[in-house]
C-alpha cells in the first residue's frame, strides 16, 4: 500500500526527475551511498521494522530489579569491600545493601525477577537480559548521551535518528522518530538525546505530549490565533498553493519550491492523522486494563505513588503502540525527569524504596501491557523493545537507604523480533559491582550494533560524513551480540 | 579564449625580455632528472649551509619546494618549467658578475647547472625520499601548500563583464568545463539578494523602486557601501560567526544552567564586524586578547570564543580533578577549545588525533595534546573588566600589585619559616586548618531555604514553635554550605538579620529582640555558628532576615540548623514545628523541617577560641625569632596588600564576561587560580584514556606547516597567557596558509551558498577539493595582504559579475554541473531561520532594533533551582523585548527554540559550518501556527490598515510590504479574494508563508 502511494506521490509532485528535495522531506532519500532493499533493509534482510526504546533517566538499579544477587542478601549490612579502591560519585560506599524487594523465578527459563517489576515476570521467556553492561562515565549527562547517541559529549545523532536516516519513513503523515518525554521535564541533556545534529532535520526525534492541546509543536494554531478558523486554514493552503505555483512558473527546475508546496499539504494531513493516532479514548476496556489504565483517577497524592506512575507510563506505552501501528518506526519513551526535587526519576541516592518502587512498578505495568498488546496483534514479531538506562547503582548503600552511581555495571534487556527470549547474556559479579568477566563486558555499541543489525543495517556501513569524519552510531566499536539472537 | 591565452603568454615573455643572457650558459639536461639522486645532493653541497635550516641568507631557504618557490627577499628562486627565468640559474651561472652563487668555495660545474636547469624545466618537483614528512605534506596536499598569489587569467565574455579577478577565475573555469555563465540578474532581484545577504533583512518597496530607477552607473556600488556601513550588517554577519564557534548561553549537559554573562562576546563579534576589524587582530583577540591587547574591552570580551561551547557543569562543580570522571570532564572541556580553535581558524579536524595520530591528515597526537597545553591553565568562568580603560588599567595594576606583593610576602614568609623551623610550620598549619571553613559532615539534608526574591531588601523569616513556653538559655544558628553557584560556606546567610522571641505566634505583641544585626551589613560568617544568650522564657523563636543573601541570580535566606538550648544544654527545638514566610521545599536538601533535624554542619563551636590562642602563640614566636628587618618587611608587604585590597573595594564593580580564563574557584571546581594560573601538566593520552597518561607535551600547534614552528619556544618562566599569545600569533601568521584559505572560503560560502571548498571545516583529505583552487588562493592572498578587511572582501564578491548572475536554472548547465559548483548561476537560497524571523517582525512593523546588551528570553523558566525548564510555549509573543533581532535571543542548549530549530537554525553543540536547508511539514506547521507568526499576522494587518485605508487595496499593500514588489493581476485577485473571505490577519499570515517570502533568487 505504501509503495503505490509513494510512487503516485513522487510522480504527482516532482514530475519524476525533480523530486530530490521532496524525497528528502519524506525521509525517502537514499542514505548516502546506500540503496535500500525492497525488503526494507539497507544491507541485508531485516528481522524487525520498528523499535521502542524505554529509557530510565537518573539510572535504574539493576540489583533491585533484574539482576538477582543472593550474595548481597547474605552479606547485607556488612561493611562493603570491593577488593579495590572505588571512586563513587557521592562516595556512597556504605555497607552492602540487599535488594529492597524479594526476587522470584518466572517462566520456563526461571529468571529471577524482583517483585517491584513483577508484571514483567510472565514475559521472562520473551526477554534477553544483558547484565554486564559497562559505561564510560558516572555523570548523568555524559552517561545518558553515551546510551542515546554513542558519544559522551553532545553533538551526535541518537539511534532513532540513525534508524530514520538509514531506513526512511513508513508513513506519509506522522514523524518517523517520535519521542515521548516524561511530561514532568526532560532528562539530562534535554533534546540533545534525540536531536538530529548533523543529520538532516527530518530525522530529528519529534516530541509528542499526548493529551495536550498541541501534542506536537505548532500542530494547531497557538492560543493567540483566534482569527484562524478551519475555513480560513483550508483557504490558506489553497491560496498558498495557487500563489506558489505562479512563483514557480518563473523558476522551473528547482524542486525545493515544489517540495515546499507539498509540505503544506502534508502538514494538513498530519493535523488529521496525529490526533487520531494519539486518541486512546476509544480503546476498549480490556486493552486499557493491560496498561493499567482502567481507572477514572485524575488527581493524585503529593507523594510519589504507584497508581500515578502507572497511569503516566502506561499512557505513553499505549500511545506508542498506536504510533507503531500507524507506521512510526522508532519510539523513545522516557521515565523520569531531570534530577530535581521532589525526585521523579531513578537517581535514588536517598531512598531506593521510595522512588524506585512506584517508578518501577509503573514502568513494568505499562511495558508488560505494551509487549502483550503488540504480541496479540502480531506486531511483536517485527518490533523490538529495548529497556535501557544511564548506568546502574552500587551494591553498597548510601545514607542507609539509597544507592550511589555504578557506571561499572548495569543491565539492559531486549525483547521482540529476532531475539532469543528467556536468555541471560553477560553476567555481573557476585555483587553486581562489575562484570563477572571484566575483560569482556557489553557496551552500548554492541547493543546499538545488534539493533541496527536486526533492522537490516550493518552498523559499520551506516555512515554520514561530518567535519571530515565518516561518523557512525557505533564510532569505531560494536559487535552484534549473536548470543541473544533467535 | 585562445587569443586571450596567447596574450597572457606574450606578456609574460615580454616581462623577461630584459634579462641578460650569458652566451655560454649551459643547456638543460634532457634526460629525466631524479630529484633525490641528482638535485638534493647538489643543493646540500652548495646551497643549504646558507639557505637551509641553520641560516637563511636573504631570507631564502632551499630545503623545501614551497620555500624555494616562495623565495627570499628577491622573490621566487625557481620558476617551475622555466629555468631561463629562474633566479637560481641566473645566480649560479654568474650572469650577474658581482653576485655569483655560491659566493665562496667551488662554483657549480656545467653538468651540475645542466642538471638544475633540466630539473626546473621538468617542473621542479621535490620527490625526495630523504625530505621530512612535513615537506611531503606541503608538497602533496593543497591546503597545506604555501600560499602564493596566482596570476589572474585573461579572459573575456560579451555578456559577463570581468569586473574583478573573481570573474576572470570563474569564467576561465566555466570555459574549461564548457559552461556558459548566466545573464546578470535584474535590479529588483539584485537588491533583494544583496539586502538579505549583507544585512539579513528585505528592502522596502520604496528602496527597491529607487534603486531600479537610479540611473547612476555606480548605483549598485553605492547601495553595497550603504549596506556595509549599516549596523545591521554586523548583526547579520556575527550570526555566521556564532554558528561556527557554537556560541550558547547555557552550559548544556546535566542541569543546563544559564550563563548570564555570555552575551558580551556576542556584542564583541557584532562590533568587530561593524568596525571591520582586521582579521589578524580578530583572531588574536579571541585567543589571547587579554595578553596582546591589555586594557581593552575587546581584549576581554573576545575571549568568549574560548568558552562559547558546551560545558559539563556537574562534572566540574561536583567532581574534582583528582578523580577519573573529573579528569575526563576536564579533558572534554579542553578538547572542545582545541577542536573549536583549529576547526574555526584552520579548517582542520584535529579532534581525530586525540586517540591516535590522525588517520588521513598530517596531524599527530602530540600536536593535539600540545594544543591542550596551550589552554591548560584556563577554564570557563566569569571575568571582571571595565569599559573605562582607565579603570581597567587601574584594576589590572592593582591585581598585578597584589600578585607581586603576594609573591613577595610568600618569599618573606618562607624566610621566616626557615628561621622558625618546624615549630612555626606546625603552628601555621594549625592556624590554616582552624581558619578554613569546613564543610562538616555532609548530609543530604542541607537545611532551610526560603523562596527566591528579586531584590535583596525583602524581609523573610523562619520560626520555631517549641510547643510550650520554655526557659531559653541560648539560641545557636548554623549557616549552610552549598556549592551551588560556587558559593560554598555561608550559602544563603543574610547580610542583616535579627533573632526574636515571643509567646505570640504572629510576633505582633510581646516581642523581644535577642540578637540584632540589622543596623549594618555583616561579612558572611562562613559556617561559623551565630549565637545569642537569651536567659528568658518564650514559646516561639523567629529568625528574620532584613537583607537577603545573593544566590547567583536571586536573593534568599538559608540556614542549616537553629537550636534552642535550655540551661542543661538540651536542644528544645529538635523536631519541633517550623513555619516560614516562604520555603522552596526542595527535599531532601531543602525543607523547613531540616532546620530542626539536628544535622548542622558541625563546625566546632570552640574553634574561634582555638584560633585566637594559636594566633597569639604565633605572634609570641615571631617576637622570639626577632629579626626586626624581616618582620618589618613582611608587615609592610601585608599592609600594602591590605591597601591594594581596600583600593579595589572602593572601585566600581565593573562588568562580567563569561570567557576562557584562569578560574579562582573552590570546592571541586577550583581551577588554577590557587597556583596563580600555573598550567596543568598535559600528557599524551594513548587511546584518549585519562587513566593511562603517556609522555609530557609542551605547548604548540600543528606540525604539518613547515614555515611555522610546531612547538612554541617559550622561556622557562613563561605564564599561561604567553602560551595563548603564541598560539594567537601562530594562527594569525601570514605564513599560515590554512588561516587565510579558511576565512575567505567561509565568506565566499555565505555569499554564494556554496564554498569553493564545500567542506569549510575540513580542508583535510576527507574534505572536498576546491572547485577553484586558484581563485581561492588569489582571494586568500588578496585578503591577507590587502588589509584583511572583511568589508573589502564582501564588496569584491558582491560587486562581481559572478555574484550578480541570475538564479534561474538552465537545462544545458544542469546537465554538466547540477550542483552549480562552477558558478554558472547564483544559487537560490532558502533564508536562514533568523532572517525569516527578523523579516516577520520587520514587515509586521514590530522589529525592535535595540542593539547589544543582555539577551532577550523568549521562554519562561520553571524550576530554576535545579534543572531549569525552558518553556517556550509559555512565553508571551507580545513581549516587545522579544521583538529584537534574532541574534539577541538567549540561546539554550538543552532545549532549542522550537520555531527556529524547525527552520534549521544552528545547533549550539556543533561547530556549524553551513546551515542545513531542509523543507519539512513541521516547518509548514511552524510558519502557520507558531504563536509568534500569529501575533505578527495581527500586527502586520494593523500596520497595513494604518498605511492603506481603502479596504480593497489592503491585501495588495500587505503583499508589497512583504515582498517589495507589486503583485501580478492574477496574484492580486487571489490575495484580494482571500482577504475578503477571511480577513486581513489571515491574509497576512498567508503572505508570510509564501515561497517568495522565504526564498531569495
Amino acid at each position: 500500500m505504501f509503495a503505490t502511494t509513494r510512487r503516485d506521490f513522487l510522480w504527482q509532485s516532482g514530475g519524476g526527475l525533480g523530486g530530490i528535495a521532496l524525497a528528502a522531506m519524506l525521509g525517502r532519500d537514499q542514505a548516502l551511498g546506500n540503496t535500500r532493499r525492497p525488503d526494507g533493509g539497507l544491507h541485508h534482510a531485516p528481522k524487525i521494522k520498528r523499535v521502542v526504546q524505554l529509557f530510565m533517566a537518573g539510572a535504574a538499579s539493576h540489583v533491585d530489579l533484574f539482576d538477582y544477587k543472593p550474595e548481597l542478601v547474605r552479606r547485607h549490612g556488612q561493611p562493603s569491600d570491593f577488593g579495590e579502591s572505588v571512586e563513587a560519585f557521592q562516595n556512597g560506599l556504605g555497607p552492602w545493601l540487599k535488594p529492597v524487594w524479594d526476587f522470584k523465578p518466572y517462566g520456563q527459563c526461571g529468571k529471577m525477577i524482583s517483585d517491584t517489576v513483577s508484571p514483567l515476570g510472565e514475559l521472562a521467556d520473551d526477554i534477553a537480559f544483558i547484565h554486564n553492561m559497562v559505561g564510560k562515565s558516572g555523570l548523568h549527562s555524559q552517561a545518558t548521551l553515551l546510551q542515546t547517541t554513542g558519544f559522551t559529549r553532545p553533538g551526535f545523532p541518537s539511534i532513532g535518528c540513525w534508524a530514520s536516516y538509514g531506513l526512511g519513513t513508513m508513513n506519509d503523515n506522522l514523524p518517523t522518530f517520535v519521542v515521548l518525554p516524561d511530561h514532568r521535564g526532560l532528562a539530562s541533556n534535554g533534546s540533545r538525546n534525540w536531536d538530529s545534529t548533523f543529520l538532516p532535520a527530518q530525522h530529528q526525534g519529534a516530541i509528542i505530549y499526548p493529551g495536550q492541546p498541541n501534542p506536537i509543536a505548532d500542530l494547531f494554531p497557538a492560543r493567540n490565533g483566534d482569527f484562524v478558523t478551519r475555513n480560513s486554514d483550508r483557504g490558506a493552503i489553497e491560496a498558498l498553493t495557487k500563489l506558489n505555483r505562479e512563483h514557480i512558473a518563473q523558476r522551473q527546475g528547482d524542486d525545493r519550491l515544489e517540495a515546499r508546496i507539498r509540505s503544506y499539504e502534508l502538514s494538513a494531513r498530519m493535523q488529521l492523522a496525529a490526533p487520531e493516532a494519539l486518541d486512546i479514548s476509544r480503546e476498549p476496556l480490556h486493552v486499557l486494563r493491560m496498561y493499567g489504565l482502567d481507572h477514572n483517577n485524575n488527581s493524585w497524592p503529593r507523594e510519589i505513588n504507584v497508581p500515578e506512575e502507572t497511569d503516566y507510563f502506561g499512557r505513553k506505552c499505549l500511545v506508542a503502540r498506536r504510533l507503531l501501528e500507524r507506521g512510526v518506526r522508532f519510539v523513545q519513551i522516557w521515565s523520569g525527569n531531570d534530577n530535581g526535587f521532589p525526585r521523579r526519576n531513578w537517581d535514588s541516592h536517598e531512598d531506593i524504596e521510595r522512588d524506585h518502587g512506584p517508578l518501577a512498578m509503573g514502568m513494568a505495568r505499562g511495558t508488560a501491557g505494551l509487549i502483550k498488546d503488540l504480541k496479540q496483534r502480531g506486531l511483536l514479531e517485527d518490533t523490538l523493545i529495548l529497556w535501557s538506562t544511564e548506568f546502574g547503582r552500587m551494591p553498597s548503600s548510601q545514607g542507609g537507604r539509597g544507592r550511589d552511581h555504578n557506571p561499572f555495571c548495569f543491565t539492559n534487556w531486549i525483547c521482540g523480533g529476532g531475539i532469543k527470549g528467556g536468555t541471560t547474556h553477560g553476567l555481573s559479579d557476585a555483587f553486581g559491582y562489575k562484570p563477572l568477566d571484566r575483560a569482556h563486558p557489553t557496551e552500548v555499541y554492541d547493543v546499538h550494533a545488534t539493533i541496527l543489525h536486526l533492522l537490516g543495517i550493518d552498523h559499520t556501513r551506516l555512515t554520514f560524513r561530518h567535519n571530515g569524519i565518516d561518523r557512525r552510531l557505533t564510532d569505531v566499536h560494536g559487535h552484534v551480540i549473536n548470543e541473544i539472537l533467535a | 579564449m585562445r587569443a586571450a591565452f596567447w596574450i597572457a603568454v606574450a606578456l609574460a615573455l615580454a616581462g623577461f625580455a630584459q634579462l641578460p643572457r650569458a652566451a655560454d650558459e649551459p643547456l638543460a639536461a634532457t634526460r629525466m632528472i631524479d630529484f633525490a639522486k641528482d638535485i638534493e645532493p647538489l643543493l646540500a653541497k652548495h646551497c643549504i649551509e646558507c639557505h637551509g635550516p641553520k641560516k637563511q641568507r636573504s631570507d631564502l631557504r632551499l630545503d623545501s619546494r614551497a620555500a624555494t618557490l616562495q623565495g627570499g627577499t628577491e622573490g621566487a628562486a625557481i620558476v617551475p618549467g622555466k629555468s631561463a627565468e629562474s633566479l637560481l640559474i641566473r645566480l649560479v651561472t654568474g650572469m650577474d658578475k658581482d653576485r655569483v652563487m655560491p659566493p665562496k668555495g667551488d662554483r657549480l660545474s656545467k653538468d651540475e647547472i645542466a642538471l638544475l636547469r633540466g630539473w626546473i624545466d621538468q617542473g621542479g618537483e621535490w620527490s625526495s625520499t630523504a625530505t621530512t614528512e612535513k615537506k611531503t605534506n606541503e608538497e602533496t596536499w593543497w591546503s597545506l601548500k604555501y600560499l602564493v598569489r596566482p596570476d589572474v587569467p585573461k579572459v573575456f565574455h560579451e555578456h559577463f563583464p570581468i569586473r574583478n579577478p573573481i570573474d576572470a577565475f570563474v569564467l576561465a573555469k566555466l570555459r574549461e568545463k564548457s559552461l556558459e555563465p548566466s545573464k546578470q540578474a535584474d535590479r529588483r532581484t539584485l537588491i533583494r539578494r544583496v539586502y538579505f545577504d549583507l544585512i539579513g533583512l528585505p528592502p522596502t518597496a520604496r528602496e527597491v523602486e529607487a534603486f531600479v530607477h537610479d540611473a547612476s552607473p555606480t548605483a549598485y556600488e553605492e547601495l553595497v557601501d550603504r549596506l556595509l556601513s549599516s549596523q545591521l550588517y554586523g548583526e547579520r554577519w556575527a550570526r555566521h560567526w556564532l554558528d561556527l564557534v557554537h556560541f550558547g548561553e547555557t552550559h548544556g549537559y546535566d542541569k543546563d544552567q544559564p550563563r548570564p554573562h555570555a552575551w558580551p562576546y556576542r556584542d564583541y563579534v557584532i562590533r568587530a564586524f561593524n568596525e571591520d576589524r582586521p582579521f589578524e587582530r580578530f583572531i588574536q583577540e579571541q585567543i589571547a586578547g587579554d595578553i596582546l591587547f591589555p586594557g581593552t574591552v575587546d581584549g576581554i570580551e573576545a575571549l568568549g570564543f574560548l568558552s562559547a561551547g558546551p560545558w559539563d557543569f556537574i562534572g566540574h562543580a561536583e567532581v574534582g580533578e583528582d578523580r577519573i570522571d573529573g579528569k575526563i570532564t576536564r579533558h572534554l572541556d579542553r578538547d572542545d577549545m582545541v577542536s573549536s580553535t583549529i576547526g574555526t581558524f584552520n579548517s582542520m579536524t584535529i579532534g581525530c588525533a586525540q586517540c591516535h595520530n590522525h588517520k588521513f591528515d598530517p596531524m599527530t597526537m602530540e600536536d593535539y595534546y600540545s594544543l591542550h597545553a596551550v589552554f591548560a591553565a584556563i577554564d570557563r568562568t566569569n571575568r571582571r573588566y571595565y569599559a573605562d580603560p582607565a579603570l581597567m588599567k587601574k584594576r589590572d595594576a592593582l591585581d598585578q600589585t597584589l600578585r607581586v606583593l603576594d609573591r613577595e610576602s610568600k618569599a618573606l614568609q618562607a624566610k621566616m619559616n626557615s628561621r622558625g623551623g618546624k615549630q612555626l610550620a606546625d603552628l601555621d598549619r594549625k592556624i590554616a586548618d582552624a581558619s578554613r571553613p569546613t564543610k562538616g559532615p555532609q548530609h543530604v539534608e542541607y537545611g532551610y531555604h526560603s523562596g527566591l526574591a528579586a531584590k535583596e531588601d525583602m524581609t523573610k523569616w523562619v520560626q520555631i514553635d517549641l510547643g510550650k513556653t520554655e526557659s531559653i538559655q541560648e539560641i545557636i544558628v548554623n549557616p549552610t554550605w552549598d556549592d551551588f553557584g560556587s558559593i560554598g560556606p555561608g550559602f544563603g546567610f543574610p547580610v542583616r538579620f535579627k533573632i526574636e522571641i515571643s509567646d505570640d505566634a504572629n510576633f505582633e505583641k510581646n516581642v523581644e529582640i535577642v540578637l540584632d544585626r540589622t543596623k549594618s551589613d555583616m561579612a558572611n560568617p562562613g559556617t561559623d555558628p551565630q549565637s545569642a544568650k537569651v536567659e528568658k522564657m518564650a514559646r516561639y523563636v523567629r529568625f528574620t532576615a532584613a537583607k537577603l543573601a545573593r544566590r547567583v541570580d536571586a536573593f534568599i535566606l538559608a540556614l542549616a540548623e537553629m537550636s534552642v538550648h535550655d540551661t542543661s544544654g538540651k536542644n528544645l527545638a529538635a523536631g519541633k514545628l517550623v513555619t516560614a514566610f516562604d520555603s522552596i521545599e526542595a527535599g531532601p536538601r531543602w525543607g523547613k523541617k531540616n532546620l530542626v533535624d539536628g544535622l548542622a554542619n558541625q563546625v566546632a563551636a570552640a574553634r574561634p577560641a582555638d584560633l585566637a590562642k594559636l594566633k597569639e602563640g604565633r605572634a609570641e614566636l615571631i617576637v622570639k625569632l626577632a629579626d626586626p628587618k624581616l618582620s618589618a618587611d613582611l608587615a609592610a608587604a601585608e599592609k600594602a596588600m591590605d591597601d591594594a585590597k581596600k583600593e579595589i573595594a572602593k572601585m566600581p564593580p565593573g562588568q562580567l564576561a563569561y570567557v576562557g580564563a584562569v578560574h579562582h574557584g573552590s570546592g571541586a571546581f577550583r581551577g588554577t587560580g590557587d597556583t596563580g594560573g600555573k598550567p596543568r601538566t598535559i600528557k599524551v593520552l594513548p587511546r584518549g584514556d585519562v587513566r593511562k597518561p603517556g609522555k609530557d607535551v609542551v605547548p604548540g600547534a600543528l606540525s604539518a606547516l613547515s614555515h611555522q614552528p610546531a612547538r612554541f619556544e617559550l622561556p622557562a618562566e613563561h605564564n599561561e597567557g604567553d602560551r595563548r599569545a603564541a598560539l594567537a600569533k601562530w594562527l594569525s601568521d601570514k605564513k599560515n596558509p590554512l588561516t587565510w584559505r579558511s576565512i575567505v572560503n567561509r565568506i565566499w560560502l555565505y555569499h554564494m551558498g556554496r564554498g569553493i571548498v564545500d567542506s569549510p571545516n575540513d580542508f583535510g583529505k576527507m574534505g572536498q577539493l576546491p572547485s577553484h583552487p586558484e581563485l581561492l588562493d588569489w582571494l586568500a592572498a588578496e585578503f591577507r595582504d590587502g588589509g584583511q578587511s572583511m568589508k573589502k572582501l564582501h564588496k569584491l564578491i558582491v560587486i562581481s559579475s559572478t555574484y550578480r548572475q541570475a538564479s534561474a536554472d538552465r537545462a544545458d548547465a544542469m546537465k554538466v554541473d547540477s550542483g552549480n559548483q562552477y558558478c554558472w548561476k547564483t544559487n537560490r537560497r532558502r533564508l536562514e531561520a533568523e532572517a525569516i524571523r527578523d523579516s516577520v517582525l520587520l514587515v509586521s512593523g514590530k522589529l525592535n532594533l535595540k542593539m547589544g546588551g543582555p539577551s532577550f528570553q523568549d521562554f519562561v523558566v520553571k524550576h530554576p533551582e535545579h534543572s531549569p525548564h525552558y518553556k517556550y510555549e509559555l512565553h508571551d509573543p507580545e513581549d516587545p523585548a522579544s521583538h529584537r533581532r534574532s541574534i539577541y535571543r538567549f540561546i539554550v542548549r538543552s532545549q532549542q527554540q522550537p520555531f527556529l530549530a524547525t527552520l534549521d537554525c544552528a545547533d549550539p553543540s556543533l561547530n556549524v559550518e553551513k546551515r542545513n536547508q531542509t523543507i519539512t511539514p513541521q516547518q509548514a506547521l511552524a510558519m502557520l501556527n507558531n504563536q509568534l507568526v500569529l501575533a505578527m499576522s495581527k500586527h502586520f494587518a494593523a500596520r497595513v490598515r494604518s498605511e492603506e485605508p481603502v479596504e480593497e487595496k489592503q491585501a495588495i499593500t500587505a503583499f508589497r510590504i512583504a515582498l517589495s514588489r507589486e503583485p501580478t493581476t492574477s496574484e492580486a485577485e487571489t490575495l484580494t479574494r482571500y482577504a475578503k473571505d477571511h480577513g486581513l490577519a489571515n491574509l497576512c499570515r498567508v503572505v508570510m508563508n509564501l515561497n517568495e517570502f522565504v526564498f531569495v533568487d
